[in-house]
């Protein structure tokens, strides 16, 4: 469905990414693995456009296209099929949560604005959010308000959903509604990459775990693979200090 | 001399009203017109474009450097001069024009960094969500970062206007009749009398207008940061 071969991308003299190539089929929870600087997020963040990769090609289901020479009309209709949840949640602060979620629906796909307060609500009470309709993101916790970034990623009804890091801003006591849902919509087939430092999360969800570093795919796989026979040392050496019960079998 | 005559003030005051409105009225085409000029000239520097944010450097440079009653001079003698070289007659405009152009082109330049300052202030991330979500620039634009600005910039845009209509004031000195000019007048029809009762009574009207202004440009700012009203109280 979505495939990325070969992006590169630098920022400054810093290359970030040295051909990084990903393929997600429908219905994969690919989650990223990997340390700071490894280029996951710019990996992620290049997949919206969000940095304009250097080189490489994507392909998205029919479309095709080269980074370096991308054309605006491509860049939205690739955005029209994914949707992004980011670290800080970047909510519209001017905007109750129901007019965050129904904001792309009504501006951006012009859908009439009953329709999209209907789908609004739905997505919010999916994420168990039925009561805060109203509320201003300054209003919510941190871990309502990345739930808010989630409704509002379902929303607009993608065919992938990309989660940057999306608990790694929240207290420990808020990870796990935010984890809790992301865990509710893999199970219904959605289709998502997820660059995280949840291991369990990793564990327990994804269906292939891919691990990075220095702007390069190390080593991926099925979370079985990855958490007890990884292949590479730089893959163990990260596990082990992530995981201080990590033990792999020789 | 005379003694001080409280009593008079209010006299005073009974004849300066009529000519409040001049002196509002510059205020407003003031705004208007420099308002307008800042904006592009914010835009310019927010943008791309170098040279486009060079010249906006530049202007704002330049105007910021000069005293407003200097510049009330050039504009009141030069303008008319430059005009007159592509055949354009000015000198039978009023005064009024002069007072105008003149603090339009040093208000744009304060409104400049203003509504820079603002925009910049609007958190980048904003604009990616708008993005992911598939709205245009445009879209985003009036959507979202200008109602989150003009928030923002409120307080800064009621402080320039308060400072404005009090640089106003020296518009008398190339003979623009609002209630400085008029006041003026009336010290001098009184050989120099009443100065103070005079300048007393002007005090209290440039009083009421900034108490104004800045009142309601508290309720605006109350009505517009809904969404930023509970973060102080987070």
């Amino acid at each position: 469905m979505l495939e990325i071969k070969n992006i590169y991308k630098a920022f400054g003299n810093n290359e970030v990414l040295k051909g990084v190539s990903l393929k997600v089929e429908k219905g994969d929870v690919v989650v990223i693995l990997g340390p700071s600087g490894s280029g996951k997020t710019t990996l992620l963040r290049s997949i919206d456009f969000l940095e304009k990769a250097d080189a490489g090609e994507i392909i998205f289901d029919d479309i095709h296209a080269e980074f370096a020479r991308i054309s605006k009309k491509t860049i939205s209709q690739i955005r029209k099929k994914t949707a992004f949840v980011f670290q800080n949640y970047n909510l519209f602060h001017n905007k109750t949560a129901l007019q965050n979620v129904t904001e792309g629906l009504i501006i951006a796909r012009k859908l009439p604005k009953e329709k999209a307060i209907e789908i609004g609500k739905r997505a919010l009470d999916k994420v168990g959010l039925s009561e805060r309709y109203d509320y201003y993101p300054s209003q919510l916790s941190g871990g309502q308000q990345q739930r808010v970034g989630i409704a509002r990623a379902i929303a607009v009804n993608p065919d992938i959903i990309l989660f940057d890091e999306p608990t790694s801003a929240l207290d420990p006591e808020l990870i796990g509604e935010v984890l809790g849902v992301m865990k509710e919509l893999a199970k219904e087939g959605t289709t998502m990459i997820v660059v995280t430092h949840e291991m369990h999360f990793a564990q327990d969800v994804a269906n292939r775990v891919v691990f990075m570093d220095g702007g390069r795919v190390v080593e991926e796989g099925t979370p079985d693979e990855m958490f007890s026979r990884p292949k590479e040392e730089r893959t163990r050496q990260f596990l082990r200090r992530i995981l201080p019960d990590f033990d792999y079998v020789i | 001399m005379r003694s001080f005559h409280p009593s008079y003030i209010l006299e005073v005051l009974i004849q300066l009203l009529p000519f409040l409105w001049v002196t509002v009225a510059m205020v407003i085409g003031t705004v208007f017109f420099g308002g307008a000029v800042g904006i592009l000239l914010a835009a310019a520097k927010v943008r791309k474009g170098r040279i486009t944010r060079l010249l906006a450097n530049i202007y704002i440079y330049i105007t910021r450097c000069i005293p407003s009653v200097i510049m009330l001079f050039i504009v009141y003698y030069g303008l008319p001069e430059l005009l007159l070289g592509f055949g354009i007659d000015i000198n039978h405009v009023g005064k009024g024009f002069f007072v105008i152009t003149t603090f339009s082109i040093l208000f744009a330049a304060n409104m400049a960094e203003v509504f820079r300052s603002a925009y910049e202030a609007v958190d980048k991330g904003q604009k990616e969500a708008a993005a992911s979500i598939g709205m245009t620039s445009w879209q985003t634009f009036y959507r979202i970062l200008l109602p989150q600005c003009t928030v923002v910039a409120l307080p800064n845009f009621a402080n320039a206007l308060v400072n404005l209509m009090k640089e106003g004031s020296l518009a008398y000195t190339i003979g623009l009749i609002d209630i400085m000019g008029k006041g003026q007048l009336l010290i001098g029809m009184n050989h120099g009398s009443y100065a103070l009762e005079t300048y007393l009574a002007l005090t209290i009207l440039y009083w009421v207008l900034t108490f104004v202004v800045e009142k309601s440009f508290g309720v605006l700012e109350k009505h517009l940061s809904k969404g930023k009203k509970a973060l102080s109280q987070a």
